[in-house]
């Protein structure tokens, strides 16, 4: 199992104002799935996104990444799984803007390896940006920023990959290219990808869907036949 | 080149005007630390290698029984060398004009064992030359005296030619004051010639020695000792004897080197920590535009210790960059500034060393408080939460109008960009507080300096012109009729002179304070007195004293004190205190003081004033040329003496002033500009809805001069404190050193601070003019 959660809770606040953006969620998750959460906006899916990848603690109950069990893990172990475990996609991409698409994904990359530049413009290219590689995030479309950021992702070649509205700053074509892209990878490399959308129409794409509402998980199903991303209509 | 470090550089390079501002505070502040310690070591160690090398003597004790103090003394553990000598000061003339000299007699071959001299040019004193004299190099500089110039001197069987036989310096005159009520002494008044000791007590018409002076074993300073020795000597009937620490010319150079000390540690102290605060403020706010970034690196597995040492990089680079070169120019000025120094005065041995201490100690200096300034914003970038850190932050204060406007409902009818500054400040109360914080930091830079002028302004001019009234002074061969004074008022170009007194006297009241008593015309005209209740006149019983002698003996008005004169003692009832720039002395009348001993009180000198456009040169010449007049000065001569000797003092709160005004303007520039900068995507967005750059220019600048205006009625507060702290480490009781800041100075550099706030917003909103929309909101990445 790549990610397997027992009733978490995950409670922001106490008393009276505190917020349930998590409350008893169980699911596996096995290597090599391709799942959609998808979830009306608040209903928790950063919020259970963001505790896969570990930067932030569940309030109770039991959460296992790639055989990590997180609760209860130290700060230095915490950042070595991170480093080692999930690579991240952000809605807002998230680059450094004084970095150019290389140094913004070897950043990342010489966290596992001694030099990672290499491997910097080996993951470029497989996103298709091997003619922007000296390119500042200014100079770069949005979807390109958006691609850059994969490649940062998958720099360390992480087993899981957790995306989070990769596709909402885009528009409809380049969205879909960047889900072909993501399926792809998933495809060929075998990566774990846990994909959050509010766009339901993006889970046809997927091996599976999970829905959420109010923190809880309303909707749990396998899709038998995914259709292509390039196949996809919204 | 790892990525994290190209994007410390590039960071570095895209807020450049505020890395700058950074740098050169730090840079300034490193080398005025080097410049002024290192100048005062070198000053420092060249002193004490004079008053060695030259065997300064320890304990100077003069009139009484100096020869029986001499022989007692000569038995005590720990006394290495004793010499008796005669000192007088006697009139002189140089060309045509007259002075009130001193002659030192000196053992004629051999120097003595105490007190010895450098000898510039010339010869020692040679018992084949019975009227060769040595002449001190201040006299021969400004009469132009070199071997072989003769000139004469005033003894009790007339004027005597002598011929200078060489030009000297000397332990006791590098600082060339007469006594310590008399500091600062004009060359056309003073001169100090070295003679053979036989001619010295023929000139002052004595057969034995008036003073001794005695050297410790190895120069070392024994308090025990000098103290026993001056109980001894008291009780001979010494008139006047002191320390090295209290002989006048080291005192007045232990002043001025304690001032170089301060300042050493003052200044620099102030500009580092404005350099801190302001990098403080410019990493805090870095780290806070970059909070998703951080958020980033730490999602992607970097340590919270990746992370801190990144954003204290931030403070490393400026702080190298700033203290290196700093370090350097300051080293490398303090040769200058000892070398300029030391020739100005005339201090046998000059010891400009290289102290690699200094130059470690001002990069540590620089970087340290750099890293400091940087560690609180570094740590909180390292341990943001990650998930939080993408989130970014809510403004404070939500959707409220602002206090002022709750305060006062007619506010909220301001044109919006007004009403829209007011919310921002309190919206924003990091910014705010940050950019008040530079305007405080930077009044009290320039107010520092700028005070400490004022007060030195403030001080020559109370002096020379508030309490000193008299156009010239002019001193007698020995003690004159009052009535003889009178004479000289008939004289043409002399509209008044006053008769005066003056005479070296011991006030006992408890403690001993040694000072000059100053005898004037009751109703006297030529001296104003000012006390604590503003002016006064001279008392018709008893005596005025200076402020600090207050302090120093435990009196208070109306307490009587022993004052003890020519060995005699008379009790005296303080009646009051005046408050005087320069000097301490006391002042009596003279019916009062003539009724008090019973005797008709003589006089030492006259205070002339001139007729209205009299020709100064005929008035000093008729009145040189007068048998009993030893010297004439010229209140304005005197005056640019002084301000020849400040020249050093001006030129070094000069150029702090400069220096705190460069780091105010970089200081403000720099809150100004990250004001600016930090609202970028703000300024996109309203951009983007349709507002007028115009306005949007006008809104952020009404807020800027909002929050400039409110820090500066609290930098005015900060800088007069700071100002008053650092001129209170002057005070002594031979200098009162009041703050004194002129209004106008405090308006002008409020309104400096001011226009340097407009003038600073140009490049940001220059920018903003220049802002393309679609770039910054395409930029997700910030
Ligand atoms: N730091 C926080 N403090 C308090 N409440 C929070 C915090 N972070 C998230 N929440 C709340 O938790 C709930 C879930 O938030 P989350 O960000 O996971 O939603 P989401 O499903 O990702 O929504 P969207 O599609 O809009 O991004 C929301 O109601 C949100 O208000
Ligand atoms: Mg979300």
């Amino acid at each position: 199992m790549a990610v397997s959660l027992t009733n978490v809770w995950k409670t922001y606040g106490e008393g009276p104002t505190a917020v349930h953006a998590l409350a008893g969620i169980d699911a596996d998750i096995p290597s090599g799935d391709f799942t959609v959460i998808l979830g009306p906006s608040g209903s928790g899916k950063t919020t259970l996104l963001n505790l896969i990848g570990g930067i932030d603690d569940v309030t109770s109950g039991d959460l296992v990444v790639e055989d990590e069990k997180l609760t209860g893990l130290g700060t230095d172990e915490r950042t070595a799984f991170r480093r080692n475990q999930v690579g991240f996609v952000f809605q807002f991409f998230n680059l450094i803007p004084t970095l150019t698409a290389t140094e913004n994904v070897e950043l990342v990359a010489n966290l596992t390896m001694h030099d990672g530049s290499e491997r910097a413009i080996e993951v470029l290219k497989q996103v298709g940006l091997g003619d922007r590689l000296d390119h500042f995030p200014a100079m770069l479309s949005g979807g390109e920023q958006q691609r850059v950021a994969i490649a940062r992702a998958l720099a360390k070649s992480p087993p899981v990959l957790l995306c989070d509205e990769p596709t909402g700053e885009l528009d409809f074509e380049t969205g879909r290219l960047i889900l072909g892209l993501l399926r792809r990878l998933n495809r060929e490399q075998g990566q774990t990808v846990l994909l959050v959308t509010h766009n339901a129409a993006i889970g046809e794409m997927a091996d599976r869907v999970v829905r959420l509402r109010s923190g809880e998980i309303v909707e749990d199903r396998r899709i038998a036949d995914p259709i292509e991303a390039g196949e996809l209509i919204w | 080149m790892s990525p994290l470090r190209h994007k410390l550089l590039r960071d570095i390079r895209t807020q450049r005007a505020q890395f700058t501002a950074v740098i050169v505070t730090i840079f300034l502040g490193v080398t005025m630390f080097a410049a002024s310690y290192d100048s005062y070591q070198n000053l420092s160690t060249s002193y004490e290698s004079t008053f060695t090398e030259f065997r300064f003597a320890n304990l100077t004790v003069a009139g009484g029984d100096v020869t029986g103090f001499a022989d007692t003394a000569a038995g005590r553990s720990g006394v290495e060398s004793i010499e008796l000598r005669t000192v007088a000061d006697v009139p002189m003339q140089v060309g045509g004009l007259k002075l009130l000299g001193r002659v030192v007699g000196l053992p004629a071959e051999t120097q003595p064992s105490v007190n010895q001299v450098r000898v510039a040019s010339g010869r020692y004193l040679s018992s084949a030359q019975p009227t060769g004299v040595l002449v001190e190099e201040h006299m021969a500089d400004h009469f132009e005296l070199t071997p072989g110039s003769s000139f004469e001197i005033l003894g009790p069987s007339g004027w005597q030619t002598v011929t200078t036989s060489g030009t000297a310096s000397s332990p006791e005159y590098i600082w060339p004051a007469r006594d310590r009520q008399e500091l600062l002494t004009t060359p056309d008044n003073f001169g100090v010639a070295f003679v053979p000791e036989p001619l010295a007590r023929q000139l002052a018409g004595t057969s034995t020695p008036n003073e001794a002076i005695v050297y410790f074993s190895g120069g070392a300073d024994n308090e025990a000792l000098a103290n026993l020795l001056l109980t001894e000597a008291a009780d001979s009937g010494a008139t006047v004897s002191f320390t090295r620490d209290e002989q006048p010319s080291n005192a007045a150079l232990s002043e001025d080197l304690k001032g170089f000390e301060e300042l050493a540690v003052f200044f620099p102290m102030l500009f580092l920590t404005a350099a801190a605060l302001a990098t403080y403020v410019m990493i805090s706010r870095l780290v806070h535009a970059q909070q998703p970034h951080i958020g980033v690196l730490l999602a992607n597995g970097f340590t919270r210790r990746q992370v801190l040492a990144h954003y204290l990089g931030y403070g490393v680079v400026p702080g190298l960059v700033g203290a290196l070169p700093g370090a350097v120019a300051g080293v490398l000025m303090a040769r200058i500034i000892t070398g300029f120094y030391t020739s100005m005065l005339s201090v046998p041995v000059t010891l400009v060393q290289f102290y690699p201490a200094t130059l470690v100690a001002g990069v540590a200096f620089g970087l340290i408080t750099s890293v400091l300034a940087v560690i609180a914003p570094a740590r909180s970038a390292s341990r943001l939460a990650p998930a939080e850190a993408m989130r970014g932050t809510v403004p404070a204060g939500g959707g409220r109008p602002s206090i002022p406007e709750r305060i006062a409902p007619p506010l909220r009818r301001l044109p919006i960009p007004w009403r829209m500054a007011l919310r921002g400040i309190e919206r924003n109360p990091r910014r705010t507080v940050f950019t008040v914080l530079g305007v405080v930091l930077s009044l009290t830079l320039v107010l520092v300096s700028w005070g400490m002028l004022d007060t030195i302004v403030n001080l020559m001019d109370r002096q020379f012109v508030e309490i000193q009234q008299e156009d010239a002074t002019v001193y007698f061969t020995g003690p004159v009729e009052s009535g003889d004074v009178a004479d000289l008022g008939q004289l043409p170009g002399i509209a008044e002179a006053e008769p005066v007194l003056q005479a070296p006297v011991v006030l006992t009241s408890g403690e001993r304070y040694e000072t000059a008593l100053v005898v004037y015309e009751t109703d006297t005209t030529m001296h104003r007195f000012f006390g604590e209740d503003g002016e006064r006149s001279l008392p018709t019983e008893g005596i005025l004293v200076g402020q600090a002698v207050g302090g120093l003996l435990d009196i208070a008005e109306g307490d009587v004190v022993a004052l003890t004169a020519a060995g005699a003692t008379i009790e005296v009832p303080i009646a009051g205190f005046v408050n005087e720039p320069l000097g301490t002395m006391a002042y009596v009348s003279r019916s009062y003081l003539e009724q008090a001993t019973g005797f008709d009180l003589p006089a030492t000198s006259a205070l002339i004033r001139y007729t209205e456009g009299s020709d100064l040169a005929s008035v000093r010449a008729a009145l040189v040329e007068r048998e009993s007049v030893a010297a004439f000065e010229d209140a304005n001569a005197l005056y640019d003496t002084v301000q020849r000797y400040m020249i050093l003092f001006y030129v070094f709160v000069g150029v702090m002033l400069v220096f705190g005004g460069a780091m105010a303007f970089a200081l403000i520039f720099s809150a100004m500009s990250v004001n600016i900068a930090e609202r970028t995507r703000e300024v996109a967005t309203l951009l983007a809805v349709g507002t007028e750059r115009r306005q949007i220019s006008r809104m952020i600048t009404a807020e800027n001069m909002m929050v400039a205006l409110v820090g500066i009625p609290l930098g005015l507060g900060a800088g007069y404190l700071a100002a008053k702290q650092a001129m209170a480490s002057f005070n002594s009781d031979l200098f009162a050193f009041d703050l004194y800041i002129r209004p106008s100075t405090l308006v002008i550099s409020g309104l400096a601070i001011l226009v340097v706030a407009l003038l600073s917003q140009w490049p940001g909103l220059r920018a903003i003019g220049r802002l393309e929309i679609a770039k910054i909101v395409k930029e997700r990445s910030l």
